[in-house]
């Protein structure tokens, strides 16, 4: 019986963490007040149904939640705009409530001259995780949409250099944070650790680094998905949603792909 | 007590017999060493902290020789990794290993480095001995500064356990095996299974009760 | 030193930056402004490509910065970050709201307290859990230590990145009084945790105050002891000055914070701007700079300690008697003589201790001011004992994206240089 939950338990690891319980599509909360933050006001006014949902949580911090497409125009908007402001992009990050619901990209925003916050949403469906970057707006977006781009797999149109930023850039387990990936990775640990030195630390220079100083880009010579795959996976996403490694059979786990490119190796298994 | 009183196995000895010439040629060779270890600090994380804290003047590693922290691995006797390890740090912590030269040894600082700590996760290195041979663990998270002088002391006493008849016993290295890791992958499997509180972690959020009856013991089946 | 009043009240201080003048020619000081470092394209060098760490004694941590060189001058820089990826925010979905406090410590290592208050401080503002007036001067007494902590760690290893030695043992030696005081009030040197979800581990012990007080009144002189051996020291102003510049429209628009920021001349400080824990009844000025240096970014810290001194001593003023935890059943276990005689306490226990501190679904955000700028904490709940996402934003993660800004033209020793004057902390920005 020990053994059984013992067993059960292990199994609870490596099927990744269970889904978000709560109903709904994720804690929403009630429709509030819009003119209870000035900015608020003003984007219902200027942006219409743009702004599908407003809500204010944990007593004062009012969020607002947009349609994916309109996205960098409020952004752009919020910044510019004397009356708003928004010179200083806090944060962008991203929730994932699990169960297949639809992932949730965050942009906490502050006015310095007016003193005001504002937290931004933008629901994306797990068949599209598509969204477009806000680094036009702010430099400071570049790597925190590089991190949510590495550990939820959001893709970022217009961001000038998407790749991996937390994990090694030829990482194949997937995108961690998301619901479905397990806590301890999806492969074994000796398969981890293989894969970790083989890395080879001569040949570890982004393209982008070896172009500009002069020199010819090396083939890779790590397992598929490696620089300039990645860079070139990164810069044009398949139309009509990006491929998620969450489906098992994606997987390669072969050791014999190292060869370079390898036209059989399923081509996103950069992640 | 302690250290002083302790009785050190004698090694086999390889070849000739040990002459008065030889032993006494150990201990002056061991004395050397063992007084004027010049530490690699590795460090990642918080234990980095607590070494830089045991180096400095209140617990002051100077005072056994090692204040002179060689950051060049290829002046360095000890390397001390203190802190957690991910994987895509370890191929550089086995580059610097290699880049040492002979006699060296390894202090695992902390319980990252040791076993993964608190990281059963799946970015950390589970243990630094999978990648490159530890002749000190110090658990702790992390290690106070008087731990770390402890850990030291060890490995000075080590080093007075060494022979140059037994060379080959204790300094061989495989020039094949430079950048590869340290155990072969069903010991790390075996060694990387989760036991104690990783076993407890599960994704359970808490609006369904779990009971404490219904939690799987602390043992490996 | 003067103070400016704005239209927020009279709480800047700006600092006139003293700079050693030179000596001119005629042997009069002058001030000789430093020639801009140029790139000379026409000596048809090739670009060198350099890598800095990831292990590396002056980068502060696992960071690897890749430098491309037009002899010794910086043309671009592109750090590579992820090598302490320790994957808190995904372990955080496995732990209670009570046990994800030791993680707190292991993320900035340098302020573990801030951090600690920081995430109990964003979940109780996500439970609407009110804590007692003692416990926020206390919190607030440990953040403000915290951050002298940090800043005296930052001092000494900086002044040792730049080849003076004797700083980083003075700063390092007050430290260890502020170690004893850690290790008295919870039992660790550094991983303190230790704050919970409504209020604290444990009390302050016996003569903690004392002890506190005593320190507040001796570090003074450390401090003046380590500017005179920097402040005015040529070669600190030389390696220091007008380095790493970085203009105030750049700062914003990069998202630095904390003394960063404030050193190109933006006076933002969290404590000013959204107070928190009665800060706006505290008596202390924020230190901005002029010229947005590593010099400035120095002296922003070194009176950021001084002012933190002065809010120490008014904390400890005005620390009340009371009770330390907030009495809540929902986030504090019932003591044990009401546990044993009412049932209900019986029933609050053993929920509390069976299934953890629940939070309400929901979502909050909290920033502090941190040592390092502004630690924002985000915390979505479903309702359970587990967050369903846990996010820091790390100060540091978004000052180091900034490097690269700040040492373009500069030359080689200038990068190091920069990058210690951020105070970055990697525990923080890998996460």
């Amino acid at each position: 019986m020990a053994d059984k939950d013992l067993n059960e338990s292990l199994r609870d690891l490596e099927s990744g963490p269970r889904t978000s319980e709560a109903p709904g599509d994720g804690p929403r909360g009630a429709a509030a007040d819009a003119s209870s933050h000035a900015s608020v006001a003003a984007l219902r006014a200027k942006f219409g149904d743009a702004v599908q949902h407003h809500t204010v949580m944990a007593g004062d911090e009012h969020v607002v939640y947009i349609a994916r497409e309109r996205i960098r125009e409020v952004l752009r908007w919020l910044k510019d705009d004397a009356a708003h402001d928004y010179k200083f992009l806090i944060d962008v990050t991203a929730v994932d409530y699990g169960g297949g619901r639809p992932l949730e990209v965050v942009y906490q925003l502050w006015s310095l001259t007016h003193g005001r916050q504002l937290r931004l949403k933008v629901t994306l469906p797990l068949s599209a995780l598509e969204v477009d970057s806000a680094v036009p707006v702010w430099n400071s977006a570049n790597w925190l949409e590089r991190e949510v781009y590495d550990l939820f797999g959001i893709h970022f149109h217009g961001h000038p250099d998407l790749r991996r930023i937390m994990m090694p850039d030829n990482y194949a387990e997937g995108h961690p944070l998301r619901k479905d990936f397990p806590l301890r990775g999806r492969f074994s640990r000796a398969e981890q650790t293989r894969r970790a030195m083989e890395m080879d630390l001569e040949d570890f220079y982004i393209p982008a680094e070896l172009a500009t100083a002069g020199m010819k880009e090396e083939a890779p010579k790590a397992p598929a998905g490696v620089s300039d795959a990645s860079a070139a996976a990164a810069s044009e996403p398949e139309p009509g949603g990006i491929r998620t490694p969450n489906d098992p059979d994606h997987w390669s786990l072969g050791s014999e792909d190292s060869g370079a490119g390898g036209a059989s190796a399923p081509e996103g298994v950069d992640g | 007590m302690g250290l002083r009183g302790r009785e050190l196995p004698t090694l086999p000895t390889g070849g000739g017999e040990a002459s008065v010439f030889t032993t006494r040629l150990d201990a002056l060779i061991n004395w050397s060493r063992a007084n004027s270890l010049w530490p690699m600090p590795f460090g990642t994380a918080c234990c980095a902290i607590e070494m830089m804290a045991s180096a400095a003047s209140k617990y002051d590693i100077a005072r056994f020789g090692m204040e002179r922290m060689s950051f060049s691995p290829r002046q360095a006797d000890v390397l001390i990794c203190a802190g957690r390890l991910p994987y895509k740090m370890a191929p550089v912590l086995r580059r610097i290993w290699d880049q040492m030269p002979q006699p060296k040894w390894s202090i695992s600082m902390g319980a990252c480095a040791s076993s993964g700590g608190v990281f059963d996760v799946y970015s950390m290195v589970q243990g630094i001995d999978t990648i490159i041979p530890v002749d000190v663990y110090v658990p702790g998270c992390p290690p106070r500064p008087e731990g770390v002088i402890y850990a030291l002391l060890m490995i000075q006493e080590k080093v007075r356990g060494e022979s140059l008849q037994d060379h080959d016993l204790h300094r061989a290295e495989d020039p094949l095996r430079t950048g590869r890791q340290n155990l072969p992958p069903e010991v790390i499997d075996e060694v990387a299974v989760p036991f104690g509180n990783s076993t407890r972690q599960n994704r359970v959020s808490g609006m369904v009760p779990s009971h404490a009856l219904q939690r799987p013991r602390d043992r490996l089946p | 030193m003067s103070t400016t009043g704005t239209s927020r009240g009279t709480r800047k201080v700006e600092y006139l930056v003293t700079r050693t003048p030179q000596m001119g020619m005629d042997g009069r000081p002058t001030d000789v402004p430093v020639m801009p470092l140029a790139v000379e394209p026409e000596l048809l060098g090739e670009h060198m490509l350099i890598n800095i760490g990831p292990q590396h004694p002056a980068t502060h941590g696992v960071l690897r910065l890749v430098l491309e060189l037009d002899g010794e001058t910086v043309v671009r820089c592109i750090p590579h970050i992820g090598y302490l990826h320790s994957s808190f925010e995904k372990l955080g979905e496995y732990r209670d709201w009570n046990q994800i406090i030791p993680l707190t410590d292991r993320m900035d290592y340098l302020a573990p307290l801030i951090y600690n208050c920081a995430y109990a401080m964003s979940v109780e503002k996500l439970m609407g859990v009110e804590v007692t007036e003692r416990c926020k001067i206390v919190r607030v007494i440990l953040m403000e230590m915290d951050r002298i902590f940090s800043h005296l760690l930052w001092v000494g290893t900086t002044a040792i990145d730049v080849g003076a030695f004797t700083a980083f043992l003075y700063a390092f030696q007050e430290r260890e009084r502020i170690y004893d005081l850690h290790e008295a009030l919870t039992g660790a040197r550094i991983t303190t945790s230790a704050t919970r979800i409504g209020g604290m581990m444990a009390d302050l012990p016996v003569g903690w105050t004392d002890a506190m007080r005593h320190f507040v009144d001796t570090l003074p002189r450390t401090l003046d002891e380590i500017e005179t051996l920097l402040t005015h020291n040529n070669l600190w102003i030389g390696r220091n000055q007008n380095i790493g510049v970085i203009s105030a429209e750049d700062a914003v628009d990069y998202g630095l914070t904390g003394p960063n920021l404030r050193a190109s001349g933006v006076p933002y400080d969290i404590r000013k701007d959204r107070p928190y824990y009665d800060y706006e009844t505290y008596e202390f000025d924020v230190p901005v700079g002029v010229h947005g240096d590593s010099y400035d970014r120095y002296l922003c810290r070194m009176d950021e300690m001084r002012q933190s001194l002065r809010i120490l001593d008014q904390a400890l003023d005005r620390l009340p008697g009371g009770p330390i935890n907030v009495d809540d059943p929902r986030v504090i276990l019932p003591g044990k003589t009401d546990l044993m005689s009412d049932m209900e306490s019986m029933i609050h226990h053993f929920k509390l201790v069976m299934e953890g501190v629940r939070a309400p679904v929901g979502e909050s955000w909290f920033s502090v001011e941190s040592s390092k700028g502004e630690l924002g904490m985000y915390v979505v709940s479903d309702g359970g004992s587990k967050p369903v996402r846990w996010h820091v934003r790390g100060p540091s993660f978004i000052n180091i994206s900034a490097l690269p800004k700040m040492v373009e033209g500069e030359l080689l020793a200038d990068v190091i240089a920069v990058n210690a004057s951020l105070d970055i902390v990697l525990g923080e920005i890998d996460r």
